[in-house]
């Protein structure tokens, strides 16, 4: 069990991450989402203790803290990181990388195997790695964190370069290992991949973490559908408000224009959506608000 | 933390540099026993017809001399101390004749204790050590052929005394195992330690280029450098084998020597030599050469945590092997406590035969001394990693 | 191509290497004057004495070997009899402070010695004595000397004299300096490909910018040697500038003081730039920095090993790389003598420099920008 209990960081005035107090349970995959540069990997940093919190502390298991060099080496024993792409040994083989892995964390032999053949790579893993494409490299690396078995694992935008269908394996590996017990935070931005499998997601925002649902809740979307038009402009959310004016309209970030869905749902939706083919708007669908929505409305 | 120590050392035979180094070690350990060593030519040699030569010439001086009142004082002094001297060529001719080299041993033996008590203390000015002693430009010439007739006569006369058998590749010091000690006495520990340097310089270094591969292993940073530093100790410890191949092609030449044979060690307190076998004197020059590793392998992952750049490490190691050329004159050491820099001790065959107490006179540089301030300056440059490397907020990446 | 030299330099300009190489380039300095006190207080003086006794040494071969009758002796013998008084007088000269009398013996002892060369039985008596090309310098030294009205001076530590040995010195380590120098030029690159396979300038041009930067440090290290020996003007005096030293350049000349730091800074940039665009065509094929300085060194070395190379290949430049060597005339005591000029050091060292620039141009493509 992972703990952060006030951790705080700050760079030259400004505040990254803002007394951050949060739980992380096995068997649970955390996805971490936010624009570039407000704090995700800085958590992870804090997390592994490779940049040192202003204040604050992060707890494993109830009794370890990064107090010494000596539970430093006993923490990182539970928890790893997954390696950048770039710093791969290129004149060594994939097999091998595995193996400095596997024998590091001292895990199961057999699991080399099992990963190889889970991740499809048995056709070019004993190649030298300088051989291989992005993909490969970015498969291979979270191969190596499997393959080192730790409780926790941390990865930092794990579906880098990858085609879908290797996405849906890597995904489908991450489920197993959430049910094996493991917990799991993944910083990315493929959200709807996320929403599949993660357990809670945060969205990062002015140095703290907040939880989606917990998003929902203050926006005050909850459990609201909306109908969403996908090409939405400013002269339409205009037009919208003058007939509707008791809707609450909004133009994201990304060109879409959400509706709340009416509570009382009295033959409005019907008004709403023959008004919109009469503007030419043919797409727009109802259903739950998206993730991605939610990014452009919170981060707008 | 084995695990760790396979990585390291299979990145460290596979470095392309360590590669290169053994290789350029077998090309000079190659080169010297097939181009170099044939044509040795000591000074010190079994020269028939030099023996002969001077033998005849001084017998016909004394066969003619006459002596009474009105003879010059120098005739007087070269007709009374002849004799003797004569007396030993006599000897070593005779056993050449007879191919016995036990008898030349002895006599010769007795032939430099006599020249070189001549010489040095009663002949100052008009006699003269072997001549090549005196080449153009050399300041020290009557103590070079002092320290070599010691030296010789010590060396012929456990010749006599031992058990090893004899030759005139023995007496000449051509043997493998003789060339090891000559080459011990010259450049060899010096070639040793600038391969130990170079071996370690990037050691710590290299991880920067794969930091996030690294960063992680569940090992403390102490004992990483541990397993780098045992592994560097290791690569230099093998250079053994590219220059055992230039010790056999010797062997094939010249003969293997005898691990019995006498090396002959100077003391400053005593102004005399004594022998100790070339069995224990090679493993001395093991013992001082494997505490330079140590000290340089510990200085140099230190400097590397605080530095952080493979130049200054191989110009900080550059530093602590060469700076005794920077300070060295004859006689340094009655003056100033040079016991106490590691670098005095760079020379290890030199320091083991007493040659450099002799050139510093001084009693303390010694095997003794030499592994003393080795260790205590291995222990300093440890302890002080071992602090850093403790430190809550030390990085090694 | 300016803001490729700037952006370089900038980015140099702080890399610990640089600041490394100017702290032990001011060591060296401060090393090799504390050296120079310790070595040369009395060195003329004690050299005689040191001459004299080799002489007297090569004279014992004589009576022991030779077996010859006193009055009778070989011409060989008388000459090194007369040596070993001429020795004693310009011993004698400098101690008693008589430099004309010091500078008129030596001319006289030059000239035996001269003759002593082409007389029987000179092997045996060889190593006692100097060498051919040693004697002749001193000879011109002491006869330019007589007719300049110059007097000897045994003053070591003054500016002039100081950086004179100081330079003779660097003959040997110029080179391996620079080699350990620059033996990591553009390997960074290397690690860094899709940083510079993009920039709208050709890669040979980057190459330039990248070893004119490189070469600018030098010109700073050259400078710290005259900045760093500063300081003992104020302790020692300027010294004379002026004051001869004999080279062989071609023919046995006489030089001044500041004409021989003039050909060793001359070669010394020379070198410099040889030896940067090797690395840098050596870190290409090779991509290692130590395999580079490796084959530099085992270059350097080569000449030494192999004395049959200088004759075989008069034009390799790595002949000339120890210039102190050079101005001394060592070629000439090699068992098979190669005249050396200075002068076509310097040509050699530039047609291959204009042959490495050359290959960078033509060569130097970005295909070669493969990660390493």
């Amino acid at each position: 069990m992972l703990e952060l209990k006030n951790i705080g960081v700050n760079f030259s005035g400004r505040d990254i991450l803002k007394e951050v107090s949060i739980t992380f349970h096995p068997g649970e995959i955390i996805g971490l989402v936010a624009p570039n540069g407000t704090g995700k990997s800085t958590l992870m940093n804090v997390i592994m203790n490779y940049l040192r919190p202003n204040s604050g502390k992060v707890l494993f298991n109830n009794e370890l803290e990064y107090t010494s060099k000596k539970n430093e080496v006993k923490i990182h024993q539970l928890v790893s990181m997954m390696p950048d792409q770039s710093d791969l040994y290129n004149h060594l083989s994939g097999k091998q990388h595995l193996k400095i892995y596997s024998s590091m964390w001292n895990s199961n032999p057999e699991l080399i195997e099992r990963t190889i053949e889970d991740l499809g790579m048995a056709s070019y893993v004993n190649k030298k790695t300088g051989t291989y494409s992005l993909g490969m490299r970015q498969r291979l690396c979270f191969a190596m964190q499997i393959v080192s078995d730790t409780q926790i694992m941390l990865m930092d935008e794990v579906m880098n370069g990858l085609d879908p269908t290797q996405v849906e394996i890597i995904s489908q590996i991450l489920v197993k290992k959430k049910a094996e017990g493991k917990t799991i935070i993944i910083a990315s931005h493929l959200l709807e991949n996320l929403e599949k499998y993660a357990n809670r997601i945060f969205f990062v925002k002015n140095g703290k973490l907040d939880l989606i649902e917990d998003i929902y809740k203050d926006l005050g979307i909850n459990g609201n559908l909306v109908i969403r038009v996908k090409e939405g402009t400013p002269e339409l959310k205009e037009k919208l408000s003058q007939d509707f004016p008791e809707l609450n309209i909004q133009l994201l970030s990304n060109s879409v224009t959400l509706i709340d869905f009416p509570k009382d749902d009295d033959g409005k939706l019907e008004r709403i959506s023959a008004f919109l083919s009469d503007h030419h708007e043919q797409e727009f669908s109802v259903g739950k608000m998206t993730l991605v929505d939610l990014y452009s409305k919170y981060y707008h | 933390m084995r695990a760790y120590f396979k990585f390291e050392l299979i990145h460290f035979m596979t470095n392309k540099k360590n590669i290169a180094i053994y290789v350029i070690l077998l090309f000079f350990a190659c080169f010297y026993a097939i181009k170099i060593a044939p044509s040795f030519d000591p000074i010190e040699k079994v020269d028939k017809d030099e023996i002969e030569a001077r033998f005849l010439t001084r017998e016909d001086f004394l066969n003619n001399v006459v002596l009474d009142e009105n003879t010059y004082p120098l005739t007087r002094f070269a007709a009374a101390i002849y004799p003797e001297w004569n007396e030993y060529d006599k000897q070593r001719l005779d056993a050449l004749e007879q191919n016995d080299m036990k008898k030349y041993a002895e006599s010769t033996f007795k032939w430099y204790e006599y020249s070189d008590s001549m010489i040095f203390r009663n002949g100052k000015g008009l006699l003269y050590y072997n001549p090549r002693y005196y080449t153009a430009g050399n300041l020290y010439a009557t103590e070079d052929g002092h320290y070599a007739y010691m030296y010789s006569a010590s060396r012929y006369k456990g010749y006599s005394e031992g058990n090893s058998d004899l030759s005139i590749n023995v007496f000449e010091e051509r043997t493998a195992l003789q060339t090891l000690q000559r080459m011990l006495h010259g450049y060899l520990p010096l070639i040793l330690l600038v391969s130990c340097i170079l071996f370690t310089s990037d050691i710590v270094l290299k991880d920067k280029r794969n930091p996030t591969l690294i960063k992680g292993f569940p090992l403390s940073i102490w004992r990483r450098l541990l397993v780098k530093g045992g592994v560097a100790l290791i690569g230099s410890i093998l250079t053994i084998i590219p220059l055992l191949v230039g010790f056999i092609i010797i062997a094939i030449q010249s003969g293997v020597g005898d691990f019995q044979l006498p090396v002959p060690i100077f003391s400053y307190e005593t102004r005399a030599f004594t022998s100790i076998s070339m069995g224990s004197y090679l493993f001395q020059n093991a013992l001082l050469i494997l505490f330079w590793f140590l000290l340089l392998i510990s200085m140099l992952l230190l400097v590397s945590i605080i530095l952080r750049n493979e130049f200054a490490n191989l110009v900080v190691g550059c530093i602590v092997v060469f700076a005794e050329f920077y300070y060295y004159v004859r006689g340094l050491g009655f003056v100033k406590d040079i016991q106490w820099y590691p670098s005095s001790y760079v020379q290890v065959g030199q320091i083991l035969s007493g040659y450099r107490e002799y050139l510093n006179n001084s009693t303390t540089l010694t095997l003794e001394y030499g592994l003393l301030v080795m260790s205590g300056y291995t222990v300093i440059c440890l302890l002080i990693t071992f602090i850093i490397c403790n430190q809550r907020w030390f990085k090694l990446l | 191509m300016w803001k490729l030299l700037k952006n370089d330099f900038i980015i140099e300009k702080s890399n610990k290497k640089n600041i490394f190489a100017c702290i032990a380039i001011a060591l060296f300095v401060l090393g090799f004057f504390s050296y120079q006190k310790i070595e040369n207080s009395q060195e003329l003086i004690d050299q005689k004495a040191g001459e004299y006794q080799s002489v007297a040494s090569a004279l014992t071969k004589f009576q022991n070997v030779d077996a010859m009758d006193y009055g009778n002796g070989s011409d060989l013998y008388y000459n090194l009899l007369q040596q070993q008084r001429y020795v004693v007088n310009q011993s004698m000269a400098l101690k008693i402070g008589r430099p004309q009398l010091y500078l008129d013996t030596g001319i006289k002892l030059a000239e035996l010695r001269a003759s002593a060369f082409d007389l029987e039985g000179y092997e045996k008596v060889a190593t006692n004595l100097p060498s051919k090309t040693q004697n002749h310098l001193d000879a011109i030294l002491y006869q330019f000397m007589v007719k300049a009205g110059i007097l000897v001076s045994q003053d070591t530590l003054s500016f002039y004299p100081f950086l004179l040995s100081l330079f003779m010195m660097l003959g040997s380590f110029w080179f391996i300096f620079i080699s350990v120098f620059s033996c990591g030029i553009l390997i960074e690159e290397f690690r860094h490909t899709s940083l510079i396979k993009g920039y709208p300038v050709s890669f040979d041009k980057y190459v330039l910018a990248k070893s004119s930067s490189a070469m600018l440090f030098v010109l700073i290290f050259i400078a710290e040697l005259f900045i760093c020996s500063l300081p003992f003007i104020y302790f020692y005096g300027v010294g004379d500038p002026n004051y001869p030293i004999a080279i062989f350049d071609g023919s046995f000349k006489v030089a001044t003081t500041l004409e021989y730091i003039g050909i060793a800074l001359l070669y010394m940039v020379f070198i410099a730039i040889f030896t940067i665009l090797l690395s840098v065509i050596l870190n290409v094929l090779l991509k290692n920095m130590y395999l580079t300085l490796f084959v530099q060194l085992l270059l350097f070395i080569a000449p030494s090993l192999f004395p049959a190379l200088v004759s075989l290949i008069p034009f390799n430049p790595f002949n000339y790389m120890n210039f102190a060597n050079l101005l001394n005339g060592i070629s000439l005591e090699l068992a098979r003598p190669v005249e050396l000029e200075a002068v076509h050091g310097l040509i050699y060292f530039g047609i291959s420099i204009v042959l490495m620039l050359v290959v960078v141009k033509l060569f130097f493509t970005t295909g070669k920008l493969k990660r390493v």
